[in-house]
């Protein structure tokens, strides 16, 4: 069964376009996904992101625990940080991608897709035998709110919470005397919050964050958006750009793997040999060079030779050009730069490869 | 009297109209624009191409998605919208008058309208 979020009434009262999205019925649009997109690049969006899983995992080897499932060093995070993590099998490739936040010794609060929920914990569980830790799913306790775009921080100060929070990081705190785990992150490449709240009080807090966000032009924003921003972004969506058969080395998340964590962890031979030895495929951003626009699974051409798939792809409202993500063979001729072509119905179209993310990432407003 | 009134729709959600002087205009109903949201690619065929009924004769595509739109009858194109190819959003404003993307010729027989539409009936059927 489809499930909803506590915030479902409301997103049909905006007359949002509701869809299915990882098993939930979720508001892709409210008025137009260029719209909304743009209020979050300019002003400042609301995301009802409840969908997503809060896992929280807590003992005297959560460490350790923690250490065994993601290539991070969860020993060095310290209170109150986020880390973005990867969940890999045992040869490397992705069972999900997370953010893990540390909220006290031996307690930390994992951030998993929606769609990946019940394999996280499945892998989560079998990872645990023989250690002290507790897995507590919290996912239908939580709503999850995020405020994004350049006037979030001055939005969240109007309604009471302390912004003097460095990026990445997680407090506990007020919004209009509603608490939260506000946490300094976001899938859109703009500064903003996300708001972790019991679920009784979400609606109230969904109501008061658009109410006082009038003065700063705030909209609801949907699903759709949330896909454009994040694509701009050149941040990876689960199911499309990551999946089991791909390592975060191949994924261009080598910045995010410490090579000197001592701990073993699940895939570490291979992910390792990847960072020595280099990959066999890497992923790519591309522009196109027409007005045609790269989807998921669309086949890459170089020279006359099929290199590789797009992964994700559609418009960026910013650049008012099309973009993608693809994954092609790794030889040094598909560089910056480089003329590739994507097939679409039946005919190729060009595209440069171009510098991930798209647009460049706004700094956190200080105020 | 309203285009919409003069219109017949497909299930498809193609609105066909007739010009009264031998040749019809085709284009997509203000529901599918509706649901498909923001339009921003639209592919045309070339003037001179006949197509079946039911044919994909053109693609359009919103930020979300590409679909393919069909030849509510068969017809020869005689000429196409080049200011929707140019700038796609003129769906999104306005999809009978400025909106429309071809005008054919019919090349079938009138049986061929039998399952079209009027607009108030199309509506229903989508209630």
């Amino acid at each position: 069964m489809t499930k909803e979020t506590y915030l479902h009434e409301k997103h049909v009262a905006l007359g949002a376009k509701m869809v299915d999205f990882a098993g939930w019925h979720m508001p892709v649009q409210y008025t137009s996904i260029i719209e909304e997109h743009k209020t979050v690049r300019n002003a400042v969006g609301l995301f009802d992101v409840s969908h997503m899983g809060e896992v929280f995992v807590s003992g005297k080897d959560a460490i350790k625990f923690l250490n065994k499932i993601v290539p991070q060093d969860i020993s060095k995070l310290n209170y109150e940080k986020a880390v973005y993590c990867q969940l890999p099998n045992k040869n490397g490739g992705l069972i999900d991608d997370l953010i893990i936040y540390k909220l006290g010794i031996q307690s930390y609060l994992v951030i998993c897709n929606a769609s990946r929920i019940d394999e996280d914990l499945n892998w989560m569980v079998r990872n645990k035998r023989g250690l002290d830790v507790k897995i507590d799913n919290q996912s239908h306790n939580y709503s999850l709110l995020a405020i994004q775009g350049p006037k979030a921080a001055a939005l969240m100060k109007k309604m009471g919470l302390n912004t003097q929070q460095a990026s990445f990081t997680i407090k506990e705190g007020e919004v209009c005397g509603i608490k939260v785990f506000a946490s300094r992150t976001g899938y859109t490449g703009e500064d903003g919050f996300e708001l972790l709240v019991e679920n009784e009080f979400s609606e109230e807090l969904w109501d008061k964050i658009l109410d006082n966000g009038q003065e700063f032009g705030i909209r609801p924003i949907g699903l759709g958006a949330r896909d454009t921003l994040r694509l701009e972004a050149a941040l990876h969506l689960y199911g499309n750009d990551l999946d089991e058969n791909t390592t975060p080395i191949e994924a261009g998340l080598s910045w995010s793997i410490p090579k000197d964590k001592k701990e073993d962890y699940n895939g570490k031979d291979v992910i390792m040999a990847q960072l020595q030895n280099g990959v066999e495929k890497k992923l790519i951003g591309l522009k196109m060079l027409d007005k045609s626009i790269a989807r998921h699974d669309y086949e890459v051409y170089f020279n006359n030779e099929k290199v590789g798939k797009v992964t994700s792809g559609g418009v960026s409202p910013v650049l008012g050009a099309n973009i993608a993500l693809a994954y092609v063979k790794n030889i040094k001729e598909i560089c910056t730069g480089a003329i590739v072509q994507v097939m679409i119905r039946e005919k190729l179209h060009d595209a440069e490869v171009v510098k991930k993310p798209f647009i460049q990432k706004r700094n956190k407003v200080i105020i | 009297m309203s285009i919409t009134e003069k219109i017949l729709c497909s299930k498809s959600h193609e609105y066909l109209l007739d010009n009264e002087n031998g040749t019809y205009t085709v284009g997509l109903t203000d529901y599918a624009i509706e649901q498909l949201g923001d339009i921003v690619f639209v592919e045309l065929p070339e003037v001179g191409t006949e197509f079946k009924k039911n044919e994909t004769f053109a693609t359009i595509e919103s930020v979300k998605a590409a679909s393919e739109i069909y030849m509510p009858i068969g017809g020869k194109i005689l000429e196409i919208n080049e200011s929707v190819v140019e700038t796609p959003e003129i769906l999104n404003e306005d999809t009978y008058e400025k909106g429309w993307l071809v005008k054919i010729e019919a090349t079938g027989d009138d049986a061929e309208m039998k399952d079209l539409m009027e607009y108030e009936d199309y509506k229903e059927e989508l209630a």
